[in-house]
């Protein structure tokens, strides 16, 4: 049996260990809190582009929207963006991204597939494993901001227009509350549907905007045309469809965090518990073994 | 008289929203005035001053990137980058330029970064001019 001075070092450990886990739950906790408002505070945007783009293709009159980067073709060659934290212990954040990751890799062995990645994690990782890895983009994390976000959008437009791949995946951590993430693989370029996918008003719970009257089709004018217009749109909507990934990856992170720190917190109380409950028992039969050596001795003397 | 509804957001959060008489905007192929009434379109957006006039006083602000929706009065400014003048750090914007001229020296033309960093080069030089507004 351990000894009481054992036991009590044991305990203390425990008790440091909780107290890291603690902090570190309280740190995520705040984090998570910022990084939920990035992701509020960039809906009034995405809703404004979906606006824009509605009316663009409503306006077109069954005309249909041709953008190189909204075309398909044979897919030879694919790019992966893997977005991962440069942290651990964060619950299976890395993990089940890395996973999702492997798993596409293997399902799609019959094509060349590069990986790029943000956040240190994915990337030692699949470096590891000898993957080949086209670039880490880690230097996101230092400051998230759109600019940024954007020229990474822009570098694998810029790539996927000049043919050196044909498709572009990302697989991430969707967020979806502060204790529940979901790891998403979505496909960037080329790009699917070109509305953002803001969410609607009567999701964020607001009251639902009153719908403006539609104006005169033949008054809308674009300056300075129309296919100029929606040149740009395009990779716009790449980049946000980017950068709101990258937000979310985030929050999730924080949040994975958050509940795995919690868990240990309270993991640890739980060890502490029993772990006073043994020290006490022992104590207990320490005395009561001295007691009855006493008794015995003071006994035998008689 | 009727008001304009001015609204600057960026992809990172909502700048602006505020009544103005008059609005400037650069456009695609250079400046252009909004008042109310303004028959409605769509322009796109270059880096440059973006100014609003409300009785007579004047704001400016930074906008890069993006676009412009005029109808009912309403001007919606959708913007890479937007700030007010005020707040514009010259010298960061300055170093943000000569590190991307840096970048451009000796990469060739067809370099999948080559159009990200001159597009930093002409953002930065119209955010510094624009600094000089304030």
């Amino acid at each position: 049996m351990a000894s009481l001075r054992d036991i009590r070092k044991r305990i203390r450990s425990v008790k440091n260990t909780r107290q890291i886990t603690k902090a570190m739950k309280m740190v995520s906790a705040a984090k998570l809190r910022k990084a939920q408002d990035a992701i509020i505070a960039a809906r009034p945007y995405a809703q404004m582009l979906d606006q824009i783009i509605s009316d663009l293709t409503t306006r077109s009159g069954g005309e249909e929207l041709a953008h190189p980067l909204l075309t398909s073709r044979p897919v030879r060659k694919v790019e992966l963006l893997l977005l991962t934290s440069d942290r651990g212990l964060a619950g299976g954040f890395n993990s089940n991204v890395i996973r999702r990751a492997s798993r596409f890799l293997y399902e799609n062995s019959g094509v060349e597939i590069e990986v790029s990645t943000v956040g240190r994690k994915g990337n030692d990782f699949f470096r590891q494993r000898g993957q080949k890895m086209r670039k880490d983009f880690g230097y996101l994390f230092q400051r998230l901001d759109y600019t940024h976000a954007s020229q990474v959008a822009e570098e694998m437009s810029a790539r996927f227009l000049k043919g050196e791949v044909d498709a572009v995946y990302v697989v991430y951590n969707e967020f979806l509350s502060a204790i529940s993430q979901k790891v998403s693989l979505a496909q960037l370029l080329p790009l699917q549907t070109l509305s953002v996918g803001a969410p609607t008003a009567a999701q964020v719970g607001q009251s639902a905007p009153v719908a403006a009257p539609t104006p005169a089709l033949v008054d809308f004018k674009y300056e300075p045309a129309r296919q100029d217009v929606l040149d740009r749109l395009v990779p716009q909507a790449v980049a946000i469809k980017l950068y709101r990934s990258l937000l979310e990856s985030v929050a999730s992170e924080h949040g994975s965090r958050m509940s795995a720190m919690e868990n240990a917190t309270s993991n640890a109380s739980d060890m502490i518990a029993s772990l006073s409950l043994t020290y006490n028992r022992t104590r207990q039969a320490v005395i009561t073994k001295e007691l009855m050596e006493i008794v015995s001795g003071a006994e035998s003397l008689k | 008289m009727a008001k304009l509804t001015v609204e600057i957001v960026t992809p990172e959060k909502r700048i602006l929203s505020v009544q103005a008489d008059e609005a400037i905007v650069p456009g695609g192929k250079g400046l252009f005035g909004v008042r109310p009434g303004h028959t409605p379109f769509l322009s796109l957006m270059e880096p440059g001053p973006l100014t609003l006039i409300d009785g007579g006083r004047r704001e400016y602000y930074f906008v890069a990137g993006g676009f412009v929706e005029v109808s009912n009065d309403k001007v919606l400014v959708l913007a890479d980058v937007a700030e007010a003048v005020t707040g514009i750090d010259v010298e960061a914007a300055k170093k943000r330029m000569q590190d991307a001229q840096e970048r451009l020296r000796g990469m060739s033309s067809d370099d999948v970064r080559f159009d990200i960093e001159q597009a930093t080069v002409r953002r930065e030089t119209a955010r510094m001019s624009a600094a000089t507004m304030r």
